[in-house]
C-alpha cells in the first residue's frame, strides 16, 4: 500500500520541521514547502494526498495558493488543512469551496492534531 | 503600559494616542514564537523523541524564547524612550556590527544560515545610542533571517553616503523580492511610524519596524527599505561623527 503523502506549507522552518516529525512518526511521507511558489512546484512533483497550509506565508498568502489550486481539476480535489494563528478569525464554511476541510489553531493544538486532521481528511 | 485604557481611542487596533504600539500588534507578534515553543514542549513531554532530536528541539525552544524576549525588551525600551535616558555618542559601526554578528551566529547556525559583515576596513564613526542601534540592527537581522532563502547569507553592510556625512547600516537578505504593492505599503509604514494590520511580511504585524523607526527617530536617524531583484535591504542612516575632524 502506498504511503500517504502530505505537503506542509509553512514558512516557520522549525514549526514545519515539527509537523514533519510528527507526521513521519505516524507513517506519512511529509514534505515541506516554505512558501506558495515552492508549494506549487512540489504539488506538481509529489502529488500530495493532503496539504497542511499556513495562512500568513512569506510572499503570497495561503489564499492565493488556494485560488491557484482550485483552478485545476487535479489539484482542486486535494484536501486542505489550514494551520494558523488566525483560526479564530476564519470560518470553515466560507473556506469549504476552496477545498479546506479542517482548520487547526496553532495556539491551542496538540502536536498530534496534525496527524488526526490528516487521517480524518483522508478517510 | 503605564496609561489607563480610557486615554486610548484605538487601544486594541491601532497605535495608541501617546504613540505606543497597539496591544494587538504585540500579541500577534508574540503568538508565533509562543505557539512554536508550546508545540515543541508538548512533543518533548510525550517522550517519544530520539535523543538527537530532543537536543535540537531544546535548542530551538531556547533560541525562540530569546527572540521573543528581544521583542518584549524592545517594546519596553520603546515605551521608555520619552524618558530620554540615553545618550548619543560616537560609535564605531564596524565594532558594533561585529558584536551583533557574534551574538546572532548561534541563531543563524541553528537555521543553517550565515550572517556576515560587509564593510570597509576603517568605516567612519557615527553618532548614535549603542543600545538602540544594536536593537535596530538585531531587528533587521531577525527579519532577514526569516526572509532569506535556502542557505543564503544575510549581510550586514556599512556604507558612507553624502560625502561622508551619513553612515548607512543595512541588512541585506537574499530572499524573494518584495512585491511592489507590499513595498509601497512598507515604505508608507516606515514613513508614518504606525503598525497596521497590513504586513511588511505577511506573518508580521510590522511591530518590529515600528519600534525600529521609533529608535531611529530618537537618534535623529532615518530607516528605509530598498528592494532588490533577489531580496531586500533594510537600512538606517545616521549622522557621521566629526570627532576626527576636531583633532
Amino acid at each position: 500500500m502506498k504511503t500517504p503523502s502530505v505537503l506542509i506549507v509553512e514558512d516557520d522552518e522549525w514549526l514545519a520541521e515539527q509537523h514533519q516529525r510528527v507526521l513521519t512518526i505516524a507513517g506519512y511521507k511529509a514534505t515541506v514547502a516554505p512558501h506558495a511558489i515552492a508549494a506549487i512546484q512540489l504539488i506538481d512533483e509529489i502529488h500530495p494526498d493532503a496539504i497542511i497550509l499556513d495562512v500568513l506565508l512569506t510572499g503570497n498568502t495561503a489564499f492565493a495558493l488556494l485560488h491557484e489550486l482550485q483552478s485545476y481539476g487535479d489539484t482542486g480535489s486535494i484536501p486542505i488543512i489550514l494551520c494558523t494563528n488566525l483560526a479564530s478569525e476564519l470560518s470553515i464554511d466560507n473556506l469549504k469551496p476552496y477545498g479546506v476541510k479542517r482548520i487547526l489553531d496553532k495556539t491551542t493544538m496538540a502536536p498530534d492534531d496534525v496527524v488526526a486532521a490528516v487521517r480524518n481528511v483522508l478517510l | 503600559m503605564g496609561a489607563t485604557t480610557g486615554e486610548h481611542e484605538q487601544f486594541y487596533n491601532g497605535p495608541l494616542n501617546d504613540g505606543l504600539p497597539s496591544i494587538v500588534a504585540a500579541a500577534h507578534e508574540l503568538k508565533s514564537p509562543l505557539a512554536l515553543m508550546r508545540q515543541l514542549s508538548l512533543m518533548l513531554e510525550e517522550g517519544n523523541v530520539p535523543a538527537d532530536d530532543q537536543k535540537r528541539m531544546l535548542r530551538q525552544i531556547s533560541l525562540t524564547s530569546e527572540r521573543a524576549l528581544r521583542l518584549t525588551s524592545d517594546l519596553t525600551r520603546s515605551v521608555r524612550l520619552s524618558d530620554a535616558l540615553f545618550t548619543l555618542e560616537p560609535i564605531n559601526p564596524q565594532q558594533l556590527c561585529e558584536d551583533i554578528v557574534r551574538e546572532l551566529a548561534p541563531l543563524f547556525n541553528a537555521h543553517n544560515r550565515d550572517v556576515k559583515l560587509v564593510s570597509k576596513r576603517h568605516p567612519l564613526l557615527l553618532v548614535a545610542n549603542r543600545d538602540l542601534l544594536r536593537r535596530i540592527i538585531m531587528n533587521f537581522s531577525d527579519n532577514a533571517l526569516h526572509y532569506a532563502e535556502g542557505d543564503s547569507a544575510v549581510e550586514i553592510r556599512i556604507a558612507t553616503l553624502k560625502a561622508g556625512n551619513i553612515i548607512r547600516l543595512g541588512v541585506r537578505d537574499y530572499g524573494p523580492a518584495i512585491p511592489i504593492d507590499t513595498l509601497k505599503t512598507l515604505q508608507g509604514k516606515l514613513a508614518n511610524c504606525a503598525p497596521t494590520p497590513v504586513h511588511a511580511r505577511p506573518q508580521s504585524s510590522g511591530l518590529g519596524l515600528y519600534i525600529s523607526r521609533q529608535f531611529a527617530d530618537a537618534m535623529n536617524g532615518h530607516i528605509g527599505v530598498t528592494q532588490h531583484r533577489d531580496g531586500a535591504t533594510f537600512y538606517i542612516d545616521l549622522q557621521a561623527s566629526h570627532q576626527l575632524s576636531l583633532l
